[in-house]
């Protein structure tokens, strides 16, 4: 068991805050003395993971993130750097062609902001209004201002799509997100069912710490490879920033073309696509209409396995969630995926167009996704490179994630189904790219502790 | 690079035996073949075409003229060829995390083995120990294992179904076809090109 | 018998290679350069020996140092490893390889201390299996089929997918109909290419690292 220590690490790490708002400020660190500088006057105000008491919740968060070029830029002395994993060090773009980054999600195509591995620094500032968001960020330009540390190079908004006046979890395309994050020993929230690794006799239990933070034991018994010196790295995890455009126009008219030739409707074949039916009953659980019971019960609303669905008849081989969290469904134990999770947070950006209202895909629109894990080689970009991007694993070849995957046109979803005319085995082809990439990097998300010794310039690899 | 073709990754591995183990691991292996736990487990992970083990003791590498010097080894030498789909790391870390028994009971006898977990050791200890191919062929390069055997079960399928699929009416014949698609629906997986090497 | 597993055969060959200190490129140099420069797709000499899954070639030039407290030695030799997996019998395949791909297998061997040529093919089988290390566990994940009912069956994977895309959602006569058009036109298909094709496997967007 582990005891960590949540006034060390930062809040994002630990929770989703649920705050409808954010902004990201995408940085650019000036020079090494000024730049330290804005970091420990950052430092108190930095959100940590401690619980917030009821009524004592903050009106908004701060939080603070590196690449690696950052983390050089703030001096830290040579062997601290180099002993960061590799591809934190070469960063999300050098990492391409593992990634599937390529053709439309290539670097050609993404916002100026990410082209040229300019961005030292993510700085996040959650809110719960609109207000407290922009007071809150204009206190940190005045900082910025004042020490001479940092440039704003983008300042990414997003936003909780509003639906019915209140902000939901939906994303663009109309399903609810936000189910399913794993848990881990140590964490506050509660284990729920479906969220943590099966055991051999059906339970769901914690993951291990060091799935998700350096310096605690991983699924593996080892010590996630973490910065030297040790203090540098403990309490705290590396970040995966991706935006992801949405062309919601070629979602929706896909969807209606498909729809019609599909034997159990749209919306059917929406939740094949994902696993989960737009509101987000697990189809596992509710193979023929969506249940806003089990969405609303947390015990239930992710608490599934596939074993006795081999064959995909409820949810398909294919879909999005087997996918990324096969649970039972590759046999072991669990031994071929427990090591394979990411913790996803994330927020819509864009204007949220209702159904049935024309949308151009060439608005700026879509989800600013963020994947924390402890390893990004072994957790983020192996998923994406073996589950997402290709299909062996699940016994699927090479066809990819409807959802998500990096289509050419060409690429094909199976849908498996059974001889019920309402479920039939259906191919979904000619995939095209429902989701484009726009950019993003790799970041470090450090500790309290690790930021006050990079700001005090306090870092001794020995 | 060299070791790959198409989907496969052609692993070579030599460790050093005292040749007083060397005969326990002859004895292991020859149950582990016949008793079939582990050819299960291989099985089921379902991502190598074929594999082998091969003892070469130090008195058994070929020699074929006089002129060839004669061998002078303290050491046997156990030989590991494998042929697999995914990547480097993805390969070992399964290996590690699910054969992890079976691995150490073949590879305790050579030296320095540090065991299958934890699995930083162990890659530490086969990028020691591998050996770079020079020429590899593969006969159907865009199909791993997992697309083979879905390939044969779909062709059994096909097999059966087209011996009665023309004789019957068009209504049985709806009935037939929807029962031999829902039959092959998991097996359609589309070859091609495999991820690059991680 | 520990070298077969089903129907599939799995050979382990070492093969001396000459050391000649008079040479200025040596023996296991050239053959790395042949090897290097060697076509591995349907143009292979593999793909010619038809029976062929997998086969590669290696040079193994030393044994490994793993550290103390293990002792370090060396190889007196360096040795030509050929590991293949294949259809059939050995006598076979190692027949079918000297006649049918005799240049190659002069290129290979030539190298290799005691090799007798291919014209005689007893005289070059029995140096083959003079080489010959016996397989202590051979594991095959398919060994019952044929290299060529493979083939054929990933041939039809792909078709029978394509054709149920194509046609579903149509009237059952016409699926029906077509359905006979489909399997008149596999079995009239030409066998795929063994090997595959060098160019298909690096596409534009998917260059491998180095």
């Amino acid at each position: 068991m582990s005891e960590i220590d949540v006034s060390d690490i930062q809040g994002f790490s630990l929770k989703g805050y649920n705050f409808p708002r954010a902004r990201y400020l995408l940085l650019e660190l000036l020079e090494s003395g000024p730049a330290r500088d804005f970091v420990m006057r950052l430092l108190p105000d930095i959100t940590t993971g401690e619980r917030w008491e009821i009524d004592k919740k903050p009106m908004s968060t701060v939080n603070l993130a590196f690449t690696h070029r950052g983390l050089a830029r703030l001096q830290l002395p040579v062997p601290s750097l180099l002993s960061f994993p590799v591809e934190f060090q070469q960063g999300m773009k050098a990492r391409g062609d593992i990634l599937y980054d390529t053709g439309k999600n290539g670097p050609e195509h993404w916002d100026e902001v990410w082209k040229d591995d300019r961005v030292h620094a993510w700085l996040a500032v959650n809110a719960r209004t609109v207000e407290a968001l922009e007071e809150r960020c204009a206190a940190i330009e005045r900082l910025m201002t004042e020490t001479g540390g940092a440039r704003l190079l983008q300042a990414q908004n997003a936003c909780a799509i509003n639906l019915d006046g209140q902000p939901s979890t939906k994303e663009h395309f109309g399903y609810t997100d936000g189910f399913g994050n794993p848990d881990f020993k140590g964490a506050e929230r509660e284990c729920v069912p479906g969220q943590g690794k099966l055991t051999a006799d059906g339970r769901w239990e914690a993951l291990a710490t060091g799935e998700f933070l350096l310096g605690y034991a991983d699924e593996a018994g080892e010590l996630p490879v973490g910065p030297i010196p040790h203090l540098l790295g403990r309490n705290g995890t590396f970040m995966v920033y991706r935006k992801l455009h949405q062309n919601v126009g070629v979602f929706r008219n896909y969807l209606d073309e498909k729809g019609k030739l599909y034997g159990g409707g749209k919306e059917k074949l929406a939740a094949k696509f994902v696993g989960r039916w737009r509101d987000g009953t697990p189809i596992e659980l509710s193979p023929d209409e969506p249940n806003a019971d089990i969405v609303a019960d947390k015990n239930r609303n992710t608490n599934f396995t596939y074993g006795g669905d081999p064959a995909g008849v409820r949810c398909p081989i294919g879909a999005h969630v087997r996918r990324v969290h096969p649970r039972d469904a590759f046999g072991f134990n669990g031994g071929l995926t427990n090591r394979r999770r990411i913790m996803r947070r994330g927020l819509p950006y864009g204007e949220y167009v209702p159904e049935g209202q024309p949308v151009r895909d060439e608005d700026e629109r879509g989800i600013i996704f963020m994947a924390l894990n402890a390893s990004i080689f072994r957790q983020f970009e192996f998923v994406q490179q073996q589950w997402i991007e290709y299909g062996n694993d699940s016994h699927q070849g090479n066809d990819k994630e409807p959802l998500v995957g990096n289509h050419t046109g060409t690429g094909k979803f199976m849908v498996q189904g059974s001889t019920d005319p309402k479920n039939p085995p259906f191919i979904c082809g000619g995939m095209p790219s429902f989701v484009e990439l726009r950019g993003g990097d790799y970041f470090f998300i450090p500790s309290l502790t690790a930021l006050a010794m990079i700001a005090t310039g306090t870092v001794d690899p020995r | 690079m060299t070791n790959i073709n198409g989907k496969a990754y052609a692993m070579n591995a030599i460790t050093p035996m005292k040749p007083w183990k060397t005969p326990i691991l002859r004895l292991l292996l020859l149950v582990l073949g016949a008793i079939k736990p582990l050819q299960n487990d291989l099985k089921n992970l379902s991502f190598i075409h074929f594999a082998r083990w091969v003892v070469v003791a130090r008195n058994q590498f070929p020699r074929l003229s006089d002129k060839q010097p004669r061998e002078e080894l303290r050491y046997d030498y156990l030989l590991f060829f494998s042929n697999f789909n995914g990547t480097w790391n993805q390969y070992i870390d399964a290996f590690s995390a699910v054969l992890s028994r079976g691995l150490n009971l073949i590879w305790r006898w050579s030296e320095k083995y540090p065991g299958s977990r934890p699995v930083t050791g162990f890659k530490r200890y086969i990028a020691l120990v591998q050996f770079d191919t020079d020429y590899y062929y593969n006969v159907y390069p865009r199909a791993a294992t997992n697309d083979v055997k879905a390939a044969l079960r779909v062709q059994d399928a096909l097999d059966q179904f087209a011996s009665t699929s023309q004789s019957l009416s068009p209504a049985d014949f709806e009935k037939a076809w929807l029962e031999f698609v829902v039959r092959v629906q998991v097996d359609l997986g589309s070859t091609g090109v495999a991820p690059v090497g991680t | 018998m520990s070298n077969q597993s089903g129907q599939v055969y799995g050979l382990t060959i070492l093969s001396p290679i000459i050391e000649d200190d008079g040479l200025d490129i040596c023996h296991s140099m050239e053959l790395r350069w042949y090897l290097g420069h060697l076509a591995r797709d349907h143009e292979s000499p593999f793909a010619r020996i038809s029976s062929t899954y997998l086969a590669r070639l290696v040079v193994l030039d030393d044994v490994v140092y793993v550290g103390a407290p293990a002792c370090e030695e060396h190889l007196k030799s360096r040795y030509l490893v050929f590991e293949t997996n294949f259809d059939g019998d050995l006598d076979t395949y190692l027949t079918r390889m000297a006649r049918e791909t005799p240049e190659f297998v002069e290129m290979v061997w030539k190298h290799c201390i005691g090799y007798p040529g291919v014209t005689d093919t007893g005289a070059f089988v029995g140096y083959m299996k003079k080489c010959q290390i016996a397989t202590t566990f051979f594991f095959a994940d398919v060994n019952n089929r044929t290299v060529q009912q493979t083939l054929k069956a990933l041939q039809t994977q792909s078709a029978l997918a394509h054709f149920i895309e194509k046609y579903q959602g149509r009237p059952p006569a016409e699926i029906q109909s077509e359905f006979g058009a489909l399997l008149r036109s596999m079995s009239d298909a030409p066998l795929p290419v063994a090997g595959g094709d060098e160019a298909e496997r690096m596409p534009q967007e998917n260059r491998p690292h180095e």
